[in-house]
């Protein structure tokens, strides 16, 4: 059970954000236990749900003052555990800060709250011709803060890139209050780039209070086409073979054959084949004039690369259609299983082929059902494990095969996550993919920006090997 | 020899270290090195730094030299170790679009080995194509493609960097999407090599597309070429750069130089030709040139090695929109040389970044020049910066530079410099005070 907070300290908090938005009562504290990832459970000391930057600093001031953990929370939709506390620690949330600071559509500029939701800030962009790019799976309800600490993909950024190229400045809050703006477009600062080390630091360096990110003009032209194919391997075949043709594509998206029959065996039925084993989405977009020769030698690639059928949309209700069975995927799978993990590594593209092999014979081997719903354009595996919680042994094989899946990863000149982050659950992995230097190295990085180790506490970075465990 | 290059030769060998007047072509701002190391590889280089660790010897490192006269001055120099003899394309997978290669490799080599793929790393920062790819991200800075493509650090999937104490470290990877962990990479593009030496690069690359086409739009007058920049810049496409070129006093004939813009389309064939419609239309007028494949890549070429033969190089930014403004600003620098010598003043700028070049030929010399550069540059840095800009002097004589300071400041964002280069470079030798502090 948690530590209620002291009297004294509740009194302070209340008189910077006002009573109504310290939240202690335990039942209410339920809501905040766990974030999108829901094996872990934690319930956290209080949640403190400021304003503004002030706010947020004056906030930070008394729980450093009084050396309380502090845990940064959007709206709670990351798969790695990284927005979990542990009793002993205060959540600070943003979910009241969702204010448009500014819009600037001559610059191509927004700057926002953290707490604004990613959706939200392209629908106001979109009067203007613009919009904003990283577009995870969960933006519609998952916020641009939690887009910075965990440095969020997206189908999309195959062409466009992840969130850290979008975002131009941060006015981040640290441990003890201090208040630091970074970058800021329309200036060359020299110094670190410490807007670009911040990106993707998972709440363990500050809270980032302010941001403000690049906006791109909207396609004028989008093309989507479905491809279906008997074999996932022909599938991976086709991406490889239209990269390898110069296109671009602004996504290349692979569901496997138990995605589709979970797709098609729920309300989202797309109107897949259930026999078939994979399905693959290859969208263009850009200038009108040349998405229609991009489409026909794509769908000649996926042809020669042996689809048994090629479908594509003229309409946008009609590309939405294609789509549907990717972006239902995971709620299709909530529906056939109890309880889904969702697995997140890269590898390098040409690997795809022969690691999707043997994480489908790890499946075997642990008697699990394992789909896939994948980036295929930039090796972005999501292998989602079903299982059924109330089941001990179950959930331990699923640990066990997560592990090897993470070692395939790995061993094929991959990473142990493409866009979830590491949080609480991947800390086990960091040492397959880093050293202890380079594990070094992070850990003093940190101690820069959080020296007394309470930003986040036990996400990321695993313990010293010598260390009895705890902080750092 | 000396007695630095005396011992360092008999760590390494004597064919891997010059002093004396050998070590000319390796001044730092002027500061000449007591020798000159060429490691032949990353555990040579540990080796070097950790033991200058230990004795306390400044180090700078360096590729093949060409951006050892930018930054601020350091206090002095020891040793300069140059990454030319570190020249291996280590791995090149087409299929996954990336090239790894260590730190010495010229940009030009892998422009060529990437050609045989259809495929380019799609970056042209300023320099010359000799320039290596270790000094590309040590300095990060991006040309006229960043609006289209990103800056160095953007496109960098994964570096070794042996740190100032001799540690090496294995940064990022060779996919695209990456997370495991804090992106520490970020820290060293751009670091002018304060914290490490860099000793492997891992870039990501793009296919070469269908169409490479530059279209050359001419304006009368610098401001009137900056109006037209800002309006191409923010045509609804996807241009690859826009760039506005004034050529120098001393390059127009007579009266005032007319500016160019420049707009860089990399497309396909359909695609190029419904750009260029647009373009155009926006443009308000045909272009005045219009330049295909080889050619359209040769005049950004040019646009790269603007600043060669330039003795003060300038970098000021306000918000894109703002960009004629900032031309108009440069209008305070005509007391600083002397428009007749050499080709004067020139003038580059990335339309969409809102970053202007500014490339003086010879900085006149009076008995109370470097106390003018100093007012003058002040003078605009303030400006600039009270407007959310800033002005960097990529390269300049050490005497302004050293005066004026070649960075801006920082604000509380200083707070973390000392304690990000004591974690990488504990004794302090790598050329602290290269960087604002």
């Amino acid at each position: 059970m948690p530590e209620p907070l002291t009297k004294e300290l509740g009194d302070r908090l209340r008189g910077v954000v006002g009573a109504a938005w310290v939240i202690a009562d335990p039942d209410r504290l339920l809501a905040y236990e766990s974030d999108g990832l829901t094996a872990y459970r934690r319930t956290p000391r209080a949640v403190v749900l400021p304003r503004d930057t002030d706010e947020v600093s004056r906030v930070l001031g008394i729980l450093s003052q009084e050396a309380v953990p502090v845990v940064p929370r959007g709206a709670g939709t990351g798969l790695s555990g990284g927005a979990l506390a542990d009793g002993d620690a205060v959540v600070v949330g943003t979910a009241r800060m969702t204010d448009m600071l500014k819009l600037d559509p001559a610059n191509r500029l927004a700057r926002v709250q953290p707490g604004m939701i990613n959706a939200d800030l392209t629908t106001a962009a979109e009067p203007f011709g613009l919009y904003y790019a990283p577009d995870p799976s969960s933006q519609s309800a998952c916020t641009l803060g939690g887009n910075v600490a965990e440095n969020s993909g997206g189908p999309h950024c195959l062409k466009y890139g992840v969130t850290a190229r979008y975002v131009t400045g941060l006015t981040v809050v640290t441990y003890d209050g201090k208040i630091v703006e970074m970058g800021g477009f329309g200036r060359e600062l020299g110094g670190y780039d410490l807007l670009g080390v911040f990106v993707g630091s998972e709440g363990c360096f500050g809270i980032a209070t302010e941001i403000e990110v690049r906006l791109l003009p909207k396609p004028e032209g989008v093309r989507t086409l479905l491809a279906i194919f008997d074999r996932l391997g022909d599938a991976g075949r086709a991406v490889t073979e239209i990269m390898a043709e110069g296109l671009l594509p602004a996504a290349l998206e692979i569901i496997d054959g138990p995605t589709i029959r979970a797709v098609e065996a729920s309300v989202f039925a797309a109107g897949f084949p259930t026999d078939a084993e994979a399905a693959l989405v290859v969208e263009f977009d850009g200038i009108e004039a040349g998405l229609a020769a991009d489409v026909e030698r794509a769908v000649v690639r996926c042809r020669e690369a042996g689809a048994r059928e090629v479908r594509t949309a003229d309409s946008d209700e009609e590309r939405l259609a294609l789509w549907q069975g990717r972006k239902k995927a995971f709620g299709a799978m909530g529906q056939i299983a109890s309880d889904l993990l969702v697995q997140d590594a890269t590898v390098p593209r040409s690997k795809l082929t022969d690691v999707l092999g043997r994480i489908s014979e790890i499946g075997v081997r642990h008697d699990l059902t394992i789909a896939n719903v994948f980036h295929a354009g930039d090796g972005n595996l999501h292998p989602n494990l079903l299982f059924d919680r109330s089941d001990p042994e179950e959930v331990a094989r699923v640990e066990r095969a997560s592990t090897e899946i993470m070692a395939v990863c790995v061993e094929a000149g991959g990473t142990i996550t493409g866009e979830h982050g590491v949080g609480l659950d991947k800390r086990r992995y960091m040492s397959l993919v880093h050293g202890p230097e380079e594990l070094e190295a992070m850990r003093r990085v940190k101690a820069v920006f959080d020296p007394r180790g309470h930003m986040n506490p036990g996400k990321v970075l695993p313990d010293r090997p010598d260390a009895a465990g705890g902080a750092l | 020899m000396n007695p630095l290059a005396g011992l360092l030769s008999e760590r390494l060998s004597k064919a891997q270290v010059v002093d004396g007047c050998d070590t000319e072509p390796w001044a730092v701002c002027g500061r000449l090195p007591k020798a000159v190391v060429f490691p032949e590889s990353e555990e040579q280089v540990a080796e070097i730094l950790s033991l200058s660790s230990e004795e306390g010897w400044h180090c700078v490192p360096g590729g093949r030299g060409s951006w050892l006269h930018g930054g601020q001055p350091p206090p002095g120099v020891d040793i300069l170790l140059s990454a030319e003899r570190m020249n291996d394309i280590s791995a090149y997978e087409p299929a996954d679009q990336y090239i790894e290669a260590q730190a010495g490799a010229e940009l030009d080599a892998l422009e060529r080995r990437t050609a045989e793929c259809q495929q380019w790393l799609a970056l042209d920062p300023p320099g010359g194509e000799r320039g290596t790819i270790g000094a590309m991200l040590a300095v990060g800075t991006a040309g006229p493609l960043q609006a289209g493509f990103g800056s160095p650090r953007d496109q960098v999937l994964g570096a070794t960097l042996v740190t100032g104490d001799g540690r090496v470290l294995d940064l990022g990877g060779r996919v695209v999407k990456n997370v495991a962990g804090f992106d520490v990479l970020k820290l060293v593009a751009g670091s002018w090599g304060t914290l490490g030496m860099i000793t492997s690069v891992t870039m990501r690359l793009h296919p070469v597309p269908a169409t490479d086409r530059s279209l050359l739009f001419k304006g009368v007058e610098a401001a009137d070429g900056a109006e037209l920049a800002c309006r191409l810049a923010r045509a609804p496409l996807p241009l690859a750069a826009v760039e506005l070129l004034v050529p120098g006093d001393g390059e127009s004939g007579v009266g005032a130089p007319s500016p160019l813009v420049a707009v860089r389309i990399l497309e396909s064939v359909d695609a190029a030709d419904e750009a260029e419609r647009v373009v155009s239309e926006r443009a308000g007028m045909p272009p005045v040139q219009r330049l295909e494949g080889e050619q359209s890549a040769a005049i950004f070429d040019n646009v790269r090695a603007m600043e060669d033969g330039a003795e003060l190089v300038l970098r000021l930014s306000l918000l894109p929109t703002r960009l004629p403004e900032l031309v108009e600003m440069t209008s305070r620098l005509r007391g600083l040389y002397d428009p007749t010598e050499g080709w004067g003043m020139r003038l580059a700028a990335h339309a969409q970044a809102g970053v202007l070049r500014v490339m003086i030929a010879k900085v006149t010399r009076s008995d109370d020049w470097v106390d003018r550069a100093k007012t003058v540059l002040g003078v605009l840095r303030r400006s600039l910066e009270a407007e959310g800009g800033s002005l960097v002097i990529s390269q300049g004589p050490p005497e302004i530079v050293g005066a004026v300071s070649a960075w801006g400041e920082l604000g509380p964002a200083a707070l973390f410099t000392a304690g990000i280069q004591a974690a990488f470079d504990p004794a302090g030798i790598l050329t602290r005070g290269r960087l604002p502090q």
